[in-house]
């Protein structure tokens, strides 16, 4: 659909239409809707982004609202670009307000060319590039009802974008058929209705053209969407958590996807509930995980600790928010690495691994599960909001690479063979391998209490350093099969970036934005962040001048643990921190890097 | 010959103590239902009497102190195969653990909650716990009393309470909460009276007071308003009433796990293998668009 005349604006872009008003062409778009709760900001944010999926875009989308249930003001965007990306643009093209709040909270991310289209019923945009329609008032008579006005906002939306109209329709019936007559009726009556009046308005239609893309056969889809599906997928059969904003989906998916599979998922009383039900489950010989978020991961550190100490498998998704306390339970942070590095009273092993994408976040929960079988170590696999609940247009997940290792795990027929069975006895390896209950022939006692082989209370001194070694080995012994970080950009490159999580997305793009201005950056995007991994860290710092740690938090949590692991790389370590609540947009890390000044 | 799983260890108790009785009579009613060793889990708590698991020779955890209940509930539903107790004392139970407690009878997990109570926290030498008396230790907060939380959630549990000096008695009613389990018919509730003779040597007080509750006129342990009216008659004497204090009077299975599972193995003996599942797995993953 690019036409000759009309031109591409890059990444980040700043050009305004020009004199003969000709669209302005753009390659990567975001359009932000912001109203009252109850407004239908989500159902607009929902059909554009399907109308760009249909043209082959990717897209992603993130919602801002309060921690309430109704009312408040709310916005959602929608990001669509030709190129693959996983974050929130820096700037709004088009901005839709039903309220002035809205206005007021969009007015600073809005492009220079940016244009405002909002709903003039109930209040007036002093704003110079704007259109007011009065949708609520021009739906609710024809229609009955004022909510169709965000239907009607698609629609005039539509022409400002000058969208396929058949296209734009299909969009509507995707979308509403499944509700059947009167609803879909409806929707594509306001639909036409928001067309009619962009249209006949001046200056309002086809400001902005959109490119096609290539990407086809892509999911929209969230982390908690893929950590729930990877642990289906990987074995897990028991879920017990508690409702906490971001982490909920998971719950909320499992309780769909397990059941069918002979699994089990409950709602407990209190995180201290759900990760004793998880440690129970698992000692009975089932995969099984909690999720939570901070003032929940507080709770269960008790649990985990406990799990740490008797040897018992459990993997805990910690889904991060704005933290401490109950912080701001919508927001984004990565705030919770220290503590989670040095969860618990006492000393113990654990694991923590940090997908970036669903993909990851579908694998990485799959090998956490493994993890933890194989090391009878406590596995946090370390999410982040944006990564949790925004959307994103992703790869089909796939069973190609999916493998179940159950490691330690004693059969009947393996214990048939034993002479002596003890479930905390001393190996080469390092791991007791243990039977579950059940298995003829053997019991199994575990206590968090220090214990001896038999899983008998001990104080011992003799006892007690082989099973400290025991366990805290385990840190160095996993090494190798700890996830790998993954590393992105030109190995000759002298700039280096490292981060994990969803900030993976701002700092490709970034990385992109910087290649442009001539600096050749290379990322390292950790994957498991405890133990540090050393070794791959080293490796990567070795041939850089300056590294950018990029991570969402106040102290720098995850640069403070490489300082500790590497103090010989002190020198080129810098930070780039945000602890605002929203996640990072790529020229906020571009500005910080002193090279491309 | 199986392996050997465990080499014998010596109860920490006091002689003496309460929980001897209990170990006693634990062992007995396991063996007269003959459940395998192997399919027997007991899940302790904090303090003396959850030290229990160490003296059996069965699986077991030790969990933290309060949380017993969590990880038995966990165990059970992973596997409703087993047969799950759950066992500790007045502190872990109804002062850590209370909210555990509480919620326990509503979700109706066919595992018995063996509580011992001695009125005082033991282990860390004779504190005031919730169930201690005015007066006991400067405590000046009334005693709780458990049968009469249990008796007021309206759930198909079984709830009884035994006392350690009528071994006997004991044995009968755990055997009846472990069929109750083993049937799938939900929560088994036994509070036993089991003095710790060291900091709260009741056993004289005790064989004074307690009352067998099927010995009053028109005892009907199916109807709880008038279960609850007569064990606070009786509390309010300064009568100790013991004995099975409701039954439902439906033998249905109203177990978590048989509402949740049904006849199906749950999620330890269902596979998770991805051959097993694969055409299950692929529909989920094409499901997304």
């Amino acid at each position: 659909m690019t036409t000759p005349a009309s031109r591409t604006v890059p990444l980040a872009g700043a050009a305004t239409p020009d004199a003969a008003h000709r669209p302005l062409e753009l390659a990567d778009l975001s359009v932000m809707i912001g109203g009252q709760g109850g407004d239908g900001t989500l159902t607009v944010s929902d059909l554009l982004g399907r109308y760009f999926r249909k043209r082959g875009l990717y897209v992603y989308t993130s919602r801002n609202v309060l921690s309430r249930i109704r009312g408040g003001h709310a916005d959602a965007s929608v990001r669509a670009s030709r190129d693959p990306i996983s974050a929130v643009k820096a700037q709004v093209d088009v901005l839709v307000a039903f309220d002035q709040q809205a206005i007021d909270l969009g007015r600073a991310e809005l492009a220079p060319h940016g244009f405002v289209l909002y709903d003039s019923t109930s209040f007036h945009a002093d704003f110079p590039e704007a259109a007011g329609f009065p949708f609520a008032t021009l739906v609710g008579g024809p229609l009955g009802q004022p909510i169709f006005k965000n239907t009607a906002a698609y629609g005039a939306l539509s022409v400002v974008f000058g969208f396929d109209p058949a296209m734009t329709r299909g969009v509507i019936e995707d979308r509403f058929r499944r509700r059947g007559g009167e609803a879909l009726e409806k929707n594509l009556k306001a639909l036409e209705i928001g067309r009619k009046a962009a249209l006949e308005a001046t200056g309002v239609a086809h400001r902005f053209s959109v490119v096609d893309g290539d990407a086809h056969d892509l999911i929209l889809t969230t982390g908690n969407q893929a950590v729930a599906l990877g642990f289906a997928v990987g074995g897990g059969r028991f879920f017990a958590g508690y409702p906490i904003t971001p982490a909920t989906e998971v719950m909320e998916y499992l309780q769909r996807y397990l059941p069918p599979l002979g699994g089990v998922v409950r709602q407990a009383e209190d995180e201290l509930a759900a990760i004793n039900m998880v440690i129970g489950a698992s000692y009975a010989g089932a995969r099984a995980m909690t999720s939570t978020s901070g003032p929940g991961l507080s709770l269960m550190t008790e649990g985990i600790g406990h799990a740490g100490a008797a040897e018992i498998p459990v993997l805990v998704a910690d889904c991060q928010r704005v933290g401490p306390s109950t912080g701001e339970p919508t927001r984004h942070e990565q705030s919770d690495l220290a503590h989670l590095a040095h969860l618990g009273h006492g000393e113990f092993p654990r694991f923590i691994v940090a997908p970036a994408d669903p993909v990851d976040a579908f694998g990485l929960t799959i090998e956490a599960l493994n993890l933890a079988d194989r090391w009878r170590v406590p596995v946090i696999l370390l999410l982040d909001q944006a990564l949790c609940q925004n959307t994103t247009t992703s790869r089909r997940f796939d069973l190609s690479a999916v493998r179940i290792d159950r490691g330690s795990r004693l059969g009947a027929e393996a214990v048939g063979g034993l002479e002596e069975y003890k479930v905390y006895g001393h190996t080469d390896t390092g791991i007791s391998p243990w039977a579950a209950p059940g298995t003829p022939g053997v019991w199994s006692e575990v206590t968090g209490n220090e214990h001896d082989e038999w899983g008998h209370v001990s104080v011992d001194p003799t006892n007690r350093r082989k099973m400290m070694r025991k366990r805290m080995e385990k840190m160095v012994r996993a090494r190798d099969e700890l996830p790998s970080g993954r590393l992105y950009g030109p190995a000759e490159a002298k700039v280096g970036l490292v981060g994990f999580g969803s900030t993976s997305g701002p700092i490709f793009e970034a990385q992109r934005l910087l290649e442009s201005r001539g600096v050749a950056t290379r990322y390292y995007q950790a994957r498991t962040l405890y133990p540090v991994p050393a070794h791959e860290l080293d490796r990567f710092l070795a041939p850089l001048d300056v590294a950018y740690v990029v991570e969402h938090n106040y102290l720098g949590q995850f640069a403070a643990l490489l300082r500790a692991s590497l103090p010989w790389h002190h020198a080129k370590l810098r930070s780039i921190l945000k602890y605002d609540g929203a996640s990072f947009r790529a020229p906020e890390i571009v500005a910080e890097i002193r090279e491309a000044a | 010959m199986p392996p050997r799983s465990a080499k014998p260890v010596q109860p920490i108790w006091c002689p003496g103590c309460g929980d001897f009785g209990v170990l006693a009579a634990v062992k007995r009613a396991a063996a007269n239902l003959k459940i395998p060793v192997h399919e027997l889990v007991l899940v302790g708590g904090i303090g003396c009497s959850g030290s229990i698991h160490n003296f059996l020779e069965i699986n077991g955890i030790h969990a933290l102190h309060g949380r017993l209940l969590a990880q038995a509930v966990g165990v059970k539903l992973a596997n409703p195969g087993l047969t799950v107790v759950a066992a500790g004392g007045d502190g872990d139970g109804y002062a850590i653990g209370m909210g555990h407690f509480v919620h326990a009878f509503k979700k109706n997990a066919s595992i018995l909650y063996l509580v011992m109570n001695n009125e005082t926290y033991g282990l860390t030498k004779g504190q005031a716990s919730p169930t201690s008396q005015i007066g006991f230790e400067g405590n000046v907060e009334p005693p709780f009393h458990a049968v009469l939380t249990a008796l007021s959630v309206p759930a198909p549990n079984f709830i009884a309470r035994t006392f350690s000096g009528d071994p006997k008695g004991m044995t009968a009613i755990l055997e009846e909460a472990l069929r109750f389990n083993r049937e799938g018919r939900g929560f088994a509730f036994v509070e036993d009276l089991s003095p710790c003779v060291t900091y709260n040597d009741t056993y004289k007080l005790w064989r004074e007071k307690v009352v067998d509750v099927a010995t009053l006129p028109g005892y009907d342990p199916t109807d709880r308003r008038k279960m609850f009216g007569a064990c606070l008659d009786q509390i309010d004497a300064g009568r100790i009433p013991i004995g099975v204090l409701h039954r439902p009077a439906a033998a249905d299975r109203e177990g978590l796990e048989v509402k949740l599972l049904g006849d199906r193995p749950g999620p330890v003996r269902g596979p998770i293998d991805l051959e097993a599942n694969r055409a299950h797995y692929e529909k989920l993953l094409a499901a997304l668009a």
